[in-house]
């Protein structure tokens, strides 16, 4: 039976590398428009989760993902599933902003459309192009320079773009691991403030080791410690009286 | 969150038990100036109402400037808003025994009635809700809320009865109306200082376990 209230599910999640164990048991629900954080210190699991999410995980040949992933109710490891159908449903963002740089700023939000052979026409190309753009917040800063490269760009509007390029596929789910670790606090701001139009549409699972971010942009948040999910629930609450000791260590510092 | 931060939290703490002591020390103090008809005691009572004005004020300043500069979190972050909440409780508490000492200066010359009811009794149950509410946040343990609301129940029934008295009294002598209606007045500030020692009791709970649970 499909389930219609989230976005994600994983059940009996277990993902390794060769003998080392990643990520264990894990059962999680990511519920439907709304923004999910993945908090835990570096080396927990959750950018491993994250790729699992998308499939992109298998291109790593020692990885292993056993259970189920279900998008939109749907278990994306059944035998059978497409991997390349399942990364058109979850757009990517990384840490570093990656446009294509010999691409210009048009191109680089039109490359996946023409690729998929997802437009008709030219006019259609350019609406979808401006329509990503006016998404990612960043037509207005770039409307006259559609023609040039994203060296010319700053680190923010360049992550914009990136986050553009996954929007113009119209993804269902946008997975972002630290999406602002390298981009200044006003970018940082700008990002932030888009995830709030974004989450309107689209579920957002936001991978961050920065708690104050979780804080200030989730809806839910997932702390993950050594591949154990220590624990789910609402973000204010999580953050004010965590359940589980650990998390509460986690959040005060006392755990390194 | 760095050890910095930990280290100045504590400080706080300190500050805020420092705080703790002056409050319960007018009220204490005031009772002991009421039951001596101790005038220069009430004065000294009067006159650290500005020194409470200000600690609450800084530290208020102090833990807002905490949250800007490390965002605490958690149990961290339970402190602070414990923090910001009972130097509220304390200061109104170290007001009253301002207000009760203001009395005792209006009182001077006349003799007690009844033994000043059971003001002094009341005033030891009250100033010993603080003192556990106090040592509590200082060692960061959670308190019993079901004997707290006890101790509370018989401040309550104190305040009764010494209404009810100074009623009697006031019946029976008309001249004894302005000293025990100020006796009833005492009677309630008292009664509230055992109700801000609950809502202390509630705060410190919450900061120690991030469960809420009602003292009144």
């Amino acid at each position: 039976m499909k389930s219609l209230e989230y976005a994600i599910e994983t059940r009996r999640l277990n993902i390794s590398y060769g003998d080392n164990r990643v990520i264990k048991d894990v059962d999680m629900k990511i519920p439907k428009k709304t923004v999910f954080a993945l908090m835990g210190p570096s080396g927990c699991g959750k950018s491993t989760m994250l790729r699992a999410f998308n499939r992109i995980l298998e291109l790593n040949k020692d990885a292993k993902v056993s259970g189920e992933i279900r998008l939109f109710g749907e278990n994306i490891y059944a035998p059978g599933v497409d991997p390349t159908e399942v990364r058109k449903e979850t757009g990517m963002v990384f840490q570093y902003p990656n446009p294509f740089p010999h691409l210009t700023v048009f191109e680089n939000v039109a490359i996946g459309l023409k690729l998929n052979k997802l437009v008709k026409s030219r006019d259609e190309l350019e609406d979808r192009i401006h329509w990503a753009l006016e998404k990612a917040a960043l037509l207005d800063e770039v409307r006259d320079r559609l023609k040039n490269y994203p060296s010319e760009l700053s680190g923010g509007q360049k992550q914009r773009l990136v986050i553009a390029r996954a929007l113009a596929m119209k993804p269902k789910i946008l997975l972002m691991d630290e999406p602002t670790a390298n981009i200044d606090p006003i970018g940082t701001r700008k990002i932030e403030e888009l995830l709030f139009e974004l989450k309107k549409d689209y579920t957002i699972v936001l991978v961050t080791h920065s708690p104050p971010q979780a804080a200030r942009v989730s809806d839910h948040v997932g702390f993950l410690y050594l591949g154990d999910l220590i624990e789910v629930g609402k973000t204010g609450k999580i953050f004010e009286s965590p359940g589980s000791e650990l998390t509460e260590k986690y959040l005060t510092g006392e755990l390194i | 969150m760095s050890e910095k931060f930990h280290r100045k939290l504590s400080d706080l703490k300190e500050e805020v038990m420092e705080m703790g002591e002056l409050a319960s020390g007018m009220l204490s103090d005031s009772i002991t100036a009421l039951k001596n008809q101790d005038i220069e005691l009430a004065d000294s009572v009067i006159s650290k109402k500005n020194k409470l004005a200000e600690m609450d004020e800084d530290i208020e300043e102090k833990a807002l400037t905490f949250i800007a500069l490390y965002q605490p979190m958690a149990r961290d972050m339970r402190t602070i808003g414990c923090i910001l909440k009972i130097i509220t409780y304390l200061a109104r508490i170290g007001r009253y025994g301002k207000d009760i000492a203001m009395t005792v200066k209006e009182l001077a010359g006349e003799k007690h009635i009844g033994k000043l009811v059971e003001i002094p009794y009341m005033a030891e149950k009250a100033e010993e809700m603080i003192r556990d509410a106090l040592r509590a946040f200082e060692n960061e343990t959670a308190i019993d809320a079901e004997a707290f609301i006890s101790r509370d129940d018989e401040l309550d029934s104190l305040r009764y009865s010494i209404f009810r008295e100074c009623l009697t009294y006031m019946m029976e002598d008309p001249q004894k109306i302005t000293r025990c209606s100020h006796y009833i007045m005492i009677a309630r500030y008292l009664e509230r200082c055992g109700d801000h020692a609950c809502k202390m009791a509630e705060k410190i709970n919450y900061m120690v376990t991030g469960k809420r649970m009602e003292i009144k």
